[in-house]
């Protein structure tokens, strides 16, 4: 796995995600960092108990877009290594993991803040969506703050 | 001239269209707010969400305004919310 370029590996999935496959898929000799950014669903929001989450995704363009991001981070930081990011689909149990995003690099300052910037830019690029299902309310369709086309058009951060 | 495409529709969209997917002909050369409102026009439940969506052409983002769309025959359009993965 030395040699050649760093490796781009991009999962869309209805199987529990494995934080130990995402780090094993980035491991490298030559790397003295893993950074492991894993995000997981909470069970209440605003005071509401939520009984389940369901995810669903445009999934070729998801996966354009998470390319996107593996590009974006090469550009920012040319030492990291490989990038890993898994992003669960379907019906996910409260608690378990929904993302999970690995960085190699050969320093730990690099892959820290490429793990950073992909959650980020994951959050507002990546076409995926996420309905919390409540115990004693309507489920809702989430947004994310970091979206750049939430809330009116007048307010809207792009062109 | 007109063209037939695709239309994907996703979470809230999709509650509101009751569909999925959809074959739709349209003028093939159109801005982008009035592709969607011919979606808009087919399914009057999304006006719920006419502030709140950007739309994909060739899974490429376009928001809704004057921007010219050109679709060729096959071509896939979505309709985009608010994002809300990770």
């Amino acid at each position: 796995m030395e040699d050649g370029r760093g490796l781009d590996l991009i999962k869309l999935t209805t199987d529990k995600l494995s934080t130990d496959a995402v780090s094993e898929s980035v491991t490298c000799s030559s790397c003295g960092a893993i950074s492991l950014f894993i995000g997981t669903t909470r069970d209440h929001f605003e005071g509401k108990r939520v009984v389940q989450l369901e995810y669903e995704a445009y999934v070729p363009m998801a996966e354009l877009e998470m390319r996107k991001i593996c590009a974006d981070v090469r550009r920012r930081w040319p030492t990291v290594r490989h990038i890993c990011i898994h992003h669960r689909l379907g019906v996910v149990p409260v608690t378990e993991a929904s993302v999970i995003i690995g960085v190699s690099s050969p320093h730990r300052s690099d892959s820290l803040e490429a793990v950073k910037y992909g959650i980020d830019a994951l959050k507002s690029t990546v076409p995926i969506w996420k309905k919390e299902i409540y115990e004693s309310e309507e489920p809702c369709w989430k947004e994310n703050s970091e979206c750049l086309w939430t809330g009116s058009r007048a307010e809207r951060k792009t062109t | 001239m007109n063209t037939e495409v695709t239309v994907l529709y996703f979470a809230k969209s999709a509650e509101l269209t009751g569909v999925k997917s959809e074959i739709i002909r349209v003028n093939s050369e159109l801005t982008s707010l009035q592709l969607w409102q011919e979606l808009e026009h087919k399914h009057p439940k999304l006006s719920a969400v006419r502030e709140q969506v950007v739309l994909a052409v060739r899974r490429e983002y376009v928001s809704v305004g004057e921007q010219v769309v050109r679709l060729r025959h096959g071509d896939e359009v979505a309709v985009i919310p608010p994002l809300s993965g990770g």
